[in-house]
């Protein structure tokens, strides 16, 4: 679906990406991880066309992206950028509406359809009880899923957001990241993400991308990729991957303490040579 | 609850949602066969009450003055009754009253588009340099000793001239919002730098004559004028109608607007071209009374409590606008005469003011 080819790609004087090749898996929910500056967001802009590559072609269903019209793309790859600018006065269901303009002219601003479509992406995004409500006077993880809502009135194939849960506590990132699942699970979408947050992204992705100075490190299923050797390849940290005690997906764990005070660590937790340790008698039950 | 495989449970998502009414709140659709445009309810109460407004500032100003028409003679007059009253009526006051409201319309629409573009209420014509660049060609021809019929063309040259230097300052940032308004200011220093100094070299007696055009007047002046601004928008009518649909994304950020397939920079590109050829074709010929052109959208926005200046009222209260401060100029110091320009500056400094200091108690 999504694909890139020897993609070089930067800002004024700064190359971020220099010859990327990609391939994202259709149907799938992909994560793309990797430390401040390494380019995810580069890439995830890029292969949104909000940036225009220097070389290199972004690939959408196989044709170059730049060779489509805008609106074509836009009926088929919906966006959410980083920290989209909440327009001043707009309700709710009017922003969620404004995903609707690649299917509009101005000699035909409304059809049923766009009605249809709106009524169905604020149910999804669970905010049609909010409809009437300016943006600007909303939370912010109400705010995110109204924005994300926008995006799905586009009734596109595939969805590109970038950090979309930056800047919302833990409750409202887990209800944006089940959101996405959900949208991947049951309306058959592709959705690529940019996450922070390694462990989320080990727990909600298919398939994780991890990138380090503007190459891919690494990418596949978070269970098959994500040791404790390819964390301290990209972010340069020493930590200990274990399964998580919910999910059994991969954990990173710091295994730096920094100051803070360490438990007791029984000879057994040791990491094992592929960087996991068995999660019973992981730590010291007494104390808990 | 989550599911074996740990991922969150799904049975919360409703099936299916069944397709349910049109979303347009506070909107309806007007549909004129293949053509279905959404239009603010509000918006059309505001234009209905502005339209009959307009029209009972038409009728007062056609009545008042030396010497005094009673309303029923001013309208038996323009029902084509044939009135003793029909030289004062359609030969001294309308071409001037249609003049104020066409100029008036004009004003309210290019403020509209450049504010919004600017994304700034306080933008107008004569912020970005558009007044200016008219003003200087018109000083110039008019202490040069052109011919008369020669300035508004000129003016018009000059405004035109200011506008292609804004749009290269401006568009190698895409005309961002800062960045048109900072080249807009440079401008409008150049232009109004260049006039003084034309000014104070050029004979006192034409020195004053370019000082009441720049204040912007409409003594003197009709349908001449009037038909250029109305041909003006007349022509640019399509790309109007564009433009009210256009305006209602300018307030998304650019890389959202572009994941929704629009354009911004070319978007952009034509709202503010449209604007300033609009601005530069009513300035050329009426002078600088662009507080109408601040005023105007921003007044409108309010009464139609929308997020941006509705175009169609912006127009309705621009014409308004400018025929009630014609009648004023016209009134207020009978006989003396004064030009509507220092008439809507009256009016505009004040209101600067207030919009200045409702910016500070909402942003301390």
């Amino acid at each position: 679906m999504l694909s890139t080819r020897d993609l070089v790609a930067g800002y004024d004087e700064r190359t971020v990406l220099d010859g990327l090749d990609l391939d994202l898996p259709t149907d799938a929910f992909t994560v793309i991880v990797g430390p401040n500056a390494c380019g995810k967001s580069t890439l995830l802009r890029t292969m949104a066309r909000l940036l225009t590559p220097r070389r290199g072609t972004v690939l959408l269903d196989g044709s170059a992206i730049r060779d489509l019209p805008t609106r074509e793309v836009a009926r088929r790859l919906g966006v959410l950028p980083q920290s989209p600018l909440v327009p001043e006065g707009v309700t709710v269901a009017d922003l969620v509406g404004r995903g609707r303009q690649p299917y509009q002219r101005w000699w035909r601003q409304w059809s049923p359809e766009d009605g249809a479509a709106v009524d169905r992406a604020m149910t999804l995004a669970d905010v049609a009880g909010l409809a009437d409500r300016p943006v600007d006077s909303l939370s912010g993880g109400q705010r995110q899923r109204v924005w994300i809502a926008m995006t799905l009135a586009q009734d596109t194939d595939a969805l590109l957001l970038d950090e979309p849960t930056t800047f919302l506590d833990l409750a409202h990132q887990v209800e944006v990241l089940d959101l996405l699942h959900r949208l991947r699970v049951e309306r058959g979408r592709t959705v690529v993400a940019v996450l922070h947050d390694l462990n989320q992204a080990a727990r909600y992705a298919d398939h994780l991308v991890a990138m380090r100075a503007g190459a891919v490190v690494a990418a596949g299923p978070p269970r098959e990729i994500l040791t404790a050797d390819l964390v301290r390849d990209v972010f340069g940290l020493a930590c200990v991957v274990v399964p998580c005690p919910v999910t059994g997906a991969p954990l990173v764990v710091p295994a730096h303490t920094g100051g803070a005070t360490a438990r007791p660590v029984t000879p057994s937790t040791q990491p094992a040579d592929d960087g996991t340790i068995p999660l019973a008698g992981s730590y010291p039950s007494k104390g808990l | 609850m989550t599911t074996v495989d740990g991922r969150p449970d799904s049975a919360t998502i409703p099936a299916d949602v069944s397709p349910g009414a049109a979303r347009l709140p506070g909107r309806s659709l007007l549909r004129i066969g293949p053509v279905s445009l959404q239009v603010r309810r509000r918006a059309v109460l505001v234009a209905v009450v502005l339209t009959v407004l307009l029209l009972l500032a038409v009728v007062l100003s056609l009545s008042l003055g030396t010497p005094y028409v009673a309303p029923a003679d001013v309208l038996r007059a323009l029902s084509g009754a044939g009135t003793p009253y029909d030289l004062v009526v359609f030969d001294l006051r309308l071409p001037r009253i249609v003049l104020a409201a066409v100029a008036g319309a004009a004003f309210g629409v290019a403020g509209t588009l450049i504010q919004s573009v600017a994304r700034n209420p306080l933008a107008s014509p004569d912020v970005i340099g558009i007044t200016q660049g008219a003003g200087l060609a018109a000083t110039v021809a008019l202490t040069s000793g052109a011919a008369a019929v020669l300035v508004a063309p000129t003016a018009l040259v000059g405004g035109l001239l200011a506008a292609v230097l804004l749009f290269a300052l401006g568009a190698r940032h895409g005309l961002a919002a800062q960045r048109f308004v900072l080249a807009g200011v440079a401008v409008a220093f150049a232009f109004r730098a260049l006039t003084e100094v034309v000014m104070l070299t050029a004979d006192p007696i034409d020195g004053l004559r370019a000082q009441i055009w720049l204040i912007g007047t409409l003594a003197g002046k009709g349908w001449t004028e009037a038909a250029w601004i109305a041909g003006t928008l007349l022509v640019l009518l399509p790309v109007l109608a564009w433009a009210g649909w256009a305006l209602n994304s300018t307030a998304l950020d650019d890389d959202t607007a572009r994941g929704v397939g629009l354009r911004p920079v070319a978007r952009r590109i034509g709202l503010a071209g449209t604007g300033v050829l609009v601005a530069a074709m009513v300035t050329a010929q009426v002078g600088a009374v662009d507080f109408v052109a601040l005023v105007a959208p921003q007044v409108a926005r309010r009464l139609v409590r929308a997020e941006r200046p509705p175009l169609v009222c912006a127009a309705l209260l621009g014409a308004l606008l400018l025929v009630l401060a014609d009648l004023a100029g016209r009134r207020l110091f009978a006989p003396t005469q004064l030009p509507a320009g220092v008439l809507t500056a009256a009016i505009g400094g004040p209101y600067l003011i207030f919009l200045l200091l409702r910016g500070r108690r909402r942003s301390s």
